[in-house]
């Protein structure tokens, strides 16, 4: 998946770009950069979609698939609901986390577990186009243009890192279509996001 | 000429008389255990709710936990200075736990949460290992693999695929923690590291916690490089500190009290000699006021000897009135009867009359349900008696003829005249002020804001940063808790677990964010002996774990490690409160779970609000009808505590005035002189009162007392003003006597109305001012000015 989305880069026009970056400032030239891409996610101010997620680890016979909702409403309330195998739920909203699992209730304080609160951060930051959350954490590195884009991102700090070794989001226009989470260990998880029902 | 001079045989007995009920009191003195902690703010005769708040402030954890700010340098330096302290302070024994929000320091109490999972786990149930219920248990676990969570599960997978460890840890998240910074607590907003540190002595042992705090500063002292700083809260310093400050603030108080009443005394009298004198019934006093505390109470408080230094200037006023008005007319050497016997005639029943109204405004303090003030009123009593018959008996032994000396008296008595004279004209003027201060008064409405925290010795600052770190490391003082009482542990412990089922359903509603309990560590020995009877035979395990894994990611072949663990665990003995005394729980054993005093057993349910605050009303209702359980309101308790300590505290100062004037009343036989007397009282009062409301002083409980101690005090100068009536105008000594009395009244109250502790400064800022102003208006208010000769 990721290999595709890169070759849908017309190999001429960063040619191109590289020329004119070498010739002059890029001022007049608008780059797809992280600041183009915050602006173009700025705009959504809230969503809800479906998802279906594969995670594959390393001990398990087979990948543990899972579907549900994620919704969000800007600044910082998200929201991840699973339906399928089994009702969970996770929902933040501010510095605040409600778990619900089998039943149960809890709550926390998200930034107790700062590794946690750099993942939430990661979705937040993408889905409010915030770029300042998300460079807090993490290095970011933008491909694409804005009907196609990829949001790379690596844990900057070493507790982070210790845990989770990337993620890449990928995104068209406004929308998030998928979030890939590489883990430290070899695990991995990839999330397809449907598209909005216009 | 009735007597001769006091028979020396008389004199003797006196003396000797005296000095035998000083050393009584000095050896009274010498038993007595000195106290500055809480005890002076709480009720005296708690009722049941107040009984467990009181256990609670004094011995719960809260009590015994230190707040710890480092703060300076990069977030890195403070982290590894947090864990270089942390690491120093387990180490050194006095403390019971300390945490820094390193989860390093957790894995003991992991490793033994983990071997008694299935005695632990609320999930533990016989139908949770039928094929269905395994089944149920194996999928919700492995919803969380392939996470960052799932990474610490992973490595369980094969021992617990059932997931009773997470179940476990899931209880113990806390709804509320601090923020994690490098690994250890941080503010949020950043620049902090925090630790909390509970030791190991009880709260109320200052001393151990003088020794805790000396501890945690040398510590961190290795650490203080790179710019950090150490920041140090919580209860036990707040009792030591104020111990601290209490003794030095006495001490400087009597030493500068002392000091500047032998200077008036000095200037008065002119002779080291009357000086010396005139001390004798001040120190008599103040040790009958000690003795007579530590003789009712038990136990004397530093605010009380602190504001025994105030009596100095009240008592030696017995003694300037004695050796100023026992002066023979002509040198004491006439034919006349001596001094004293002349004082006995014409002195002392004026004095006698103030004591008596002094003391009938002491006296109503003394009946307070607020132990503070009860040992004010009964320390001030015992102390203005025993310096008035020390005045009375011992005086005329050691001067019968009054001082001698001069000093500047002429001159006072001459000014004092002279103002006398002059100050009715201002009459007008002081109502005029009186009615604006009324004015004020009404505009301001509400005047008694204050709160319990105006009544602690401890300064405003030092409560800021007490609040801060509190508010940085979610740990409220005056947070809610729910109390569980029984008889023994095991009935307080299934107590605790009818009552888990209920606040439950309250954090499944958002009513309630989460609360901490005993039973997630130790259940009641009844559920422990339950769970680990549902543990299946190995055979019928196998059996149903072959069923449930079939078609599933996880093999049945992988978790012979479960069936093993399972098979060991039903051969488990439950654990105890005495078995978990010893093991890695201890500390979390002892701050919720407690052998109270009585023997019975308590047990505290921390309660963390959904929201900003906690629905009291909807928890109440909750904990209906669960017996030996009730909702602990910290914060509210105290605010209702202080609210009755105001509401009595009005009552005795209306009680003690109406006391005083009923004296008076008794005294002067006329409705017209009494309330000529009350006048310039009540004017007083009005203007100390409106003088406070102009400057924005937020009114407690201690200027209400102060203003009761300006109608005591005062009564004293309107009586006097009053009993001159009809006498030819009075000499300058008498003057001189009255304004060198009110000076050394205000000057005391004014040292302590510069103490550094708020309680004493809120007494002095009240008296201070209302003293000298009930002077200057009962001046002015003279039934009938004359003018001086």
């Amino acid at each position: 998946m990721t290999s595709g989305v890169k070759t849908l880069r017309p190999e001429r026009r960063r040619l191109l770009a590289a020329a004119v970056l070498a010739l002059a400032a890029p001022s007049a030239w608008a780059a797809f950069d992280l600041a183009a891409l915050m602006a173009l996610l700025a705009q959504r101010k809230s969503g809800e979609a479906r998802f279906t997620e594969e995670r594959f680890v390393s001990t398990l016979d087979s990948p543990l698939r899972s579907s549900g909702t994620l919704s969000f409403t800007a600044p910082d309330r998200f929201a991840r609901t699973t339906t399928e195998p089994r009702a969970e739920a996770m929902e933040v909203q501010g510095n605040q986390l409600v778990l619900r699992r089998g039943g149960r209730t809890r709550q926390l304080t998200l930034d107790a577990v700062p590794e946690l609160a750099a993942l939430v951060d990661a979705l937040r930051g993408t889905l409010s186009g915030d770029a300042s959350a998300l460079q807090k954490h993490f290095r970011t590195e933008v491909s694409g243009g804005a009907a196609k884009w990829v949001l790379l991102l690596t844990p900057l700090d070493a507790r982070l890192a210790a845990q989770v070794q990337q993620l890449e989001i990928v995104g068209q226009g406004p929308d998030l279509r998928s979030i890939a989470l590489r883990l430290a260990g070899g695990d991995r998880s990839l999330m397809l996001i449907d598209p909005p029902a216009k | 000429m009735t007597a001769a001079p006091l028979s020396r045989r008389r004199s003797v007995t006196v003396l000797l008389l005296w000095m035998v009920l000083v050393l009584a009191g000095l050896a009274q003195i010498a038993r007595t255990s000195f106290t500055a902690d809480l005890s002076a703010f709480l009720p005296a005769n708690p009722n049941e709710e107040q009984r467990v708040l009181i256990e609670q402030l004094k011995s719960g954890l809260p009590a015994r936990t230190l707040l710890i700010g480092i703060a300076g340098g990069s977030a890195q330096q403070r982290a590894a200075a947090s864990r270089a302290l942390a690491g120093e302070l387990r180490r050194s024994g006095l403390f019971e736990q300390v945490n820094n929000g390193e989860s390093e320091g957790w894995s003991e109490v992991g490793t033994w949460l983990f071997e008694r999972r299935y005695a632990l786990s609320p999930a533990v149930a016989p139908e949770r290992f039928s094929a269905g219920g395994l089944r149920d248990a194996i999928d919700e676990t492995l919803s969380l693999l392939g996470t960052p969570a799932g990474n610490a599960i992973k490595p369980l997978l094969d021992r617990d695929p059932t997931g009773e460890t997470q179940r476990i840890a899931e209880t113990l998240i806390p709804a509320r923690s601090p923020r994690t910074e490098e690994g250890v607590w941080a503010s949020r907003q950043g620049g902090r590291a925090l630790l909390m540190a509970a030791t190991a002595a009880p709260g109320a042992n200052l001393d151990a916690q003088a020794v805790a705090i000396a501890k945690v500063r040398a510590a961190f002292a290795p650490l203080a490089t790179n710019g950090l700083s150490l920041q140090l809260s919580g209860a036990p310093l707040f009792g030591v500190e104020s111990r601290a400050r209490i003794e030095h603030e006495v001490k400087w108080l009597v030493i500068v009290g002392t000091g500047v009443m032998s200077s008036l005394l000095l200037l008065a009298f002119a002779s080291p000699v009357a000086l010396a004198v005139a001390m004798l019934p001040v120190a008599t006093g103040v040790i009958a006021g000690i003795a007579a505390v530590s003789l009712g109470f038990g136990t004397v408080h530093g605010m009380t000897l602190g504001f025994g230094s105030t009596l100095i200037g009240e008592a030696v006023d017995y003694a300037i009135y004695y050796l100023i008005q026992a002066r023979g007319g002509s040198g004491g050497t006439s034919a006349q009867a001596p001094g004293w016997q002349r004082w006995l005639l014409s002195g002392w029943p004026t004095v006698r009359l103030g004591l008596l109204t002094s003391v009938c405004g002491f006296a109503a303090l003394a009946f307070s349900g607020f132990p503070g003030l009860a040992q004010l009123g009964v320390f001030s009593m015992a102390g203005l008696v025993g310096a008035a018959l020390a005045t009375r008996f011992v005086l005329p032994v050691l001067m019968p003829d009054g001082a001698r000396g001069v000093g500047l008296r002429r001159q006072l008595g001459r000014f004092a005249g002279r103002a006398l004279a002059w100050l009715p004209r201002l009459k007008w003027f002081w109502l005029a002020l009186g009615a604006a201060a009324a004015l004020l008064l009404w505009q301001r409405g509400e005047l008694w804001e204050a709160n319990l925290s105006s009544l602690s010795p401890i300064p405003a600052q030092a409560l800021a940063l007490d609040a801060s770190l509190r508010a940085d490391l979610t740990s409220s003082d005056g947070g809610a808790l729910v109390v569980v009482q029984g008889a023994d542990a095991e009935t307080t412990l299934q107590r605790v677990e009818g009552l888990t089922a209920r606040l439950d359903a309250l954090v499944e509603r958002r009513v309630l964010g989460g609360y901490d309990s005993i039973t997630r560590l130790l259940p009641s020995q009844a559920t422990q002996a339950r769970r680990l009877a549902s543990l299946p035979e190995p055979e019928a395990l196998r059996a149903a774990l072959a069923d449930a894994t079939r078609g599933g990611p996880l093999k049945a072949e992988r978790l012979t490690p479960f069936v093993d663990e399972v098979a060991r665990a039903r051969r488990q003995a439950p654990e105890t409160p005495e078995s978990a005394r010893k093991s890695p729980i201890a500390p979390l054993l002892g701050a919720l779970l407690l052998q109270q005093s009585d023997g019975s057993w308590a047990a505290l349910l921390p309660l963390q609000p959904a929201g900003d605050t906690l629905d009291t009303a909807a928890v109440s209702a909750a904990l209906n009808g669960l017996p030996g359980t009730q909702l602990l309101d910290i914060g509210q308790q105290l605010g209702r505590l202080y609210q009755r300590y105001l509401d009595e505290a009005k009552a005795q100062a209306l009680f003690g005035a109406l006391g005083v004037v009923l004296l008076m009343a008794f005294w002067l036989r006329s409705v017209k002189r009494v309330l000529a007397v009350c006048q310039p009282l009540l004017l007083a009062v009005l203007l100390t009162l409106g003088g406070l409301a102009a400057l924005h002083v937020t009114l407690g409980i201690l200027h209400l007392v102060g203003l009761l101690l300006v109608v005591a005090v005062g009564s004293n100068y309107a009586l006097f003003f009053d009993l001159l009536r009809g006498q030819a105008a009075p000499d300058d000594d008498t003057l001189a006597s009255m304004l060198l009395a009110n000076l050394t009244t205000v000057l005391s109250f004014g040292l302590i109305a510069l103490s550094s502790i708020p309680a004493l400064s809120a007494i002095g800022r009240v008296v201070a001012p209302g003293a000298l102003l009930a002077l200057v208006l009962a001046a002015s208010f003279v039934p009938r000015a004359r003018k001086p000769l």
